[in-house]
């Protein structure tokens, strides 16, 4: 019987992989779930497929879209700077620069973002004239709030410094990620602090710290929809000021969430890319098995230990 | 054994007290090493060998005592006053002095083993890249991994990795190096690759303090021997007298341990 079966040499025989029965089972019934759900939104008349189709590349939308990516950017360049800032700051030896960091990311933290941008963009109301002047002495010069805080200029102050504070945990867990030995070695070779810092501690770090950014600019570019309480005219404010003219409310908050669904995917691909190259130059994740066997083998420059009485051959001389 | 051997220490340790809190690890400690010299320090897990170590390039901070290396004090400044402690650029400068090899190697992984090799002259002394790298090479082919230049440390097999360290450490041209369990993390049979590389080394002269538990490496390679138990010298002097006749109960009871 099993001669007869094996006229294919058993190694070129298939292989079929174990399926679970739940897992099609589960397959089956989501296919079905997912294709009744999209039928009911796409024959729903109040989604207005129309007048999405209409709005989604009108130009208030895509200029609000700039703006939203504009915010993204500058506030996430500010907000890792001020991470940085605040974690070495946390390292300092000295006591109130580590308490000053604390309280910063105490307060922007435990905050919601939302009541910290509508306070910066009230402002105003609680310095009316915002001057600069030597303590006790003349008023070097003043300005009017009104006139610097603009409601961009609110949004990016409100969002960089919020972004400030997650980016300094971010920064703090991967420089607490690198080792101690690393920074011990590199003392040992005697690298001052900031040499230390930017030839061993920081490069290292950076494989930690690359991740979790790519997830802070993700919620940096949701979040830029908050400031449309301040009326910035990012992609949310400028779907609000279409359909509070016409009251297409739900398709143009459609509008809104396939742009948002556009740029987080986009983002999402370059953070999958941006990783992969830090996986590839990272060498220390390639096992010693990667090596071709004939490289690992010693060439034999020192003459080859084998036991103890080499080592007593060696010194008799 | 070598006739390179000075007769003023080149390491002069005096008096060394260590706390850690309530926990005194060195309890008053002399430690002397001339140039030229390989002292090996044994003794139990625990007994503050590394510790010692550490003090001698001021890794660790002494509680009282004077560590000095080439007629210079480590770590502080005596004043009439007391003692100041050096700022942490004069600790680097007197660091770059003293070479230390650790039982983990702690090479950087994100460099390769030419770079490990290169990165301290480049960036401590500011010496010019073809110059380094000449030493680097040099020094490659010294510790037998030529072919291994471009190469990151988890390409390497322990032993490998260790003869690199030992590698970057000479780099920087120190005055003596510092061996803390250097083989003491390796599988058993790349433990000789490492302790060959130490051997030429010590007969070309280099002044070596050497933590180890390879007692048939003090035996044949050490100028002298010292025994530590609990913070303490229990003994020392020369090793193949020390090892053959040992003088006290505590040296005894360790070396029939170990051998
Ligand atoms: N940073 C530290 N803080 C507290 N205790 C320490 C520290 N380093 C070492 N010790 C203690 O000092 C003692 C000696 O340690 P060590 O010098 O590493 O011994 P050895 O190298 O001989 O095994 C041990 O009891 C250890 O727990
Ligand atoms: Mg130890």
């Amino acid at each position: 019987m099993s001669i007869s079966l094996a006229t294919p040499k058993p190694e070129s025989l298939r292989r079929y992989p174990y399926r679970s029965k739940a897992s099609i089972i589960f397959g089956v019934l989501i296919t079905i779930c997912a294709i009744g759900m999209l039928q009911s939104v796409m024959r729903n008349p109040n989604f207005g497929w129309d007048v999405v189709a209409l709005y989604l590349t009108a130009p208030v939308i895509l200029k609000g879209i700039l703006v939203t990516l504009q915010l993204t950017v500058v506030c996430m360049v500010i907000g890792i700077g001020i991470g940085i800032v605040l974690a070495a700051m946390g390292q300092s030896n000295a006591m109130p620069v580590r308490a000053v960091a604390a309280a910063f990311v105490w307060f922007f933290r435990g905050t919601p973002l939302l009541i910290q941008l509508i306070f910066w963009f009230n402002l105003s109301a609680l310095f009316p004239d915002l001057s600069v002047s030597v303590p006790f002495g003349p008023e070097l010069f003043s300005i009017d709030p009104n006139a610097l805080i603009t409601p961009f200029f609110a949004a990016v102050l409100g969002l960089s410094l919020n972004e400030g504070a997650y980016m300094a945990e971010v920064i703090r867990g991967g420089l607490l990620g690198v080792g101690k030995g690393q920074t011990e070695a590199a003392q040992a070779l005697g690298m001052k602090p900031l040499k230390l810092m930017m030839v061993v501690v920081l490069p290292q770090a950076l494989r930690i710290i690359i991740p979790p950014t790519g997830n802070q600019t993700l919620g940096m570019l949701k979040n830029t929809s908050l400031v449309s309480v301040l009326a910035v005219s990012e992609l949310l404010h400028s779907a609000q000021i279409i359909y509070s003219r016409n009251y297409e409310t739900i398709p143009l908050l459609v509008v809104a969430c396939i742009w948002y669904l556009v740029m987080t995917t986009l983002l999402s691909g370059i953070q999958f890319l941006v990783e992969r190259k830090f996986k590839k130059s990272d060498r220390s994740s390639s096992r010693r098995g990667l090596i071709p066997e004939s490289e690992s083998v010693d060439t034999g420059l020192l003459p080859q230990p084998t036991d103890g009485p080499s080592l007593q051959t060696r010194t008799a001389s | 054994m070598n006739q390179t051997v000075a007769s003023t220490p080149l390491i002069n340790a005096t008096k060394i007290v260590k706390r850690f809190g309530d926990h005194v690890v060195l309890k008053g400690i002399d430690f002397s090493v001339r140039s030229g010299e390989v002292s090996c320090i044994v003794g139990a897990s625990g007994s503050g060998k590394s510790t010692l170590l550490r003090c001698l390039n001021a890794l660790e901070k002494l509680t009282s005592g004077e560590v000095w290396i080439d007629d210079e004090m480590i770590g502080w400044r005596a004043t009439k006053n007391g003692y100041v402690e050096l700022s942490p650029g004069a600790l680097a400068r007197q660091r770059a002095k003293v070479g230390m090899v650790f039982q983990e190697f702690n090479l950087f992984p994100h460099m390769t083993a030419l770079m490990n090799i290169m990165k301290a002259p480049m960036a401590v002394k500011n010496e010019p890249r073809a110059v380094v790298e000449e030493r680097a090479r040099r020094l490659l082919d010294r510790v037998g991994l030529s072919d291994h230049a471009n190469h990151y440390p988890a390409q390497l097999s322990g032993g490998q990795q260790q003869r690199i360290a030992i590698a970057r450490a000479l780099a920087m041209e120190p005055k003596v190096l510092l061996f803390d369990e250097p083989t003491s993390a390796l599988d058993p049979e790349l433990v000789n690759e490492v302790l060959t590389v130490m051997q030429d080394l010590a007969q070309e002269g280099m002044t070596m303090v050497v933590v180890t538990h390879e007692i048939g490496f003090a035996r044949e390679v050490a100028d002298s021997l010292t025994f530590m138990d609990k913070g303490q010298v229990v003994e020392s002097g020369n090793p193949r007298e020390m090892i053959a006749d040992p003088q006290h109960r505590r040296t005894k009871d360790f070396l029939s341990m170990v051998l």
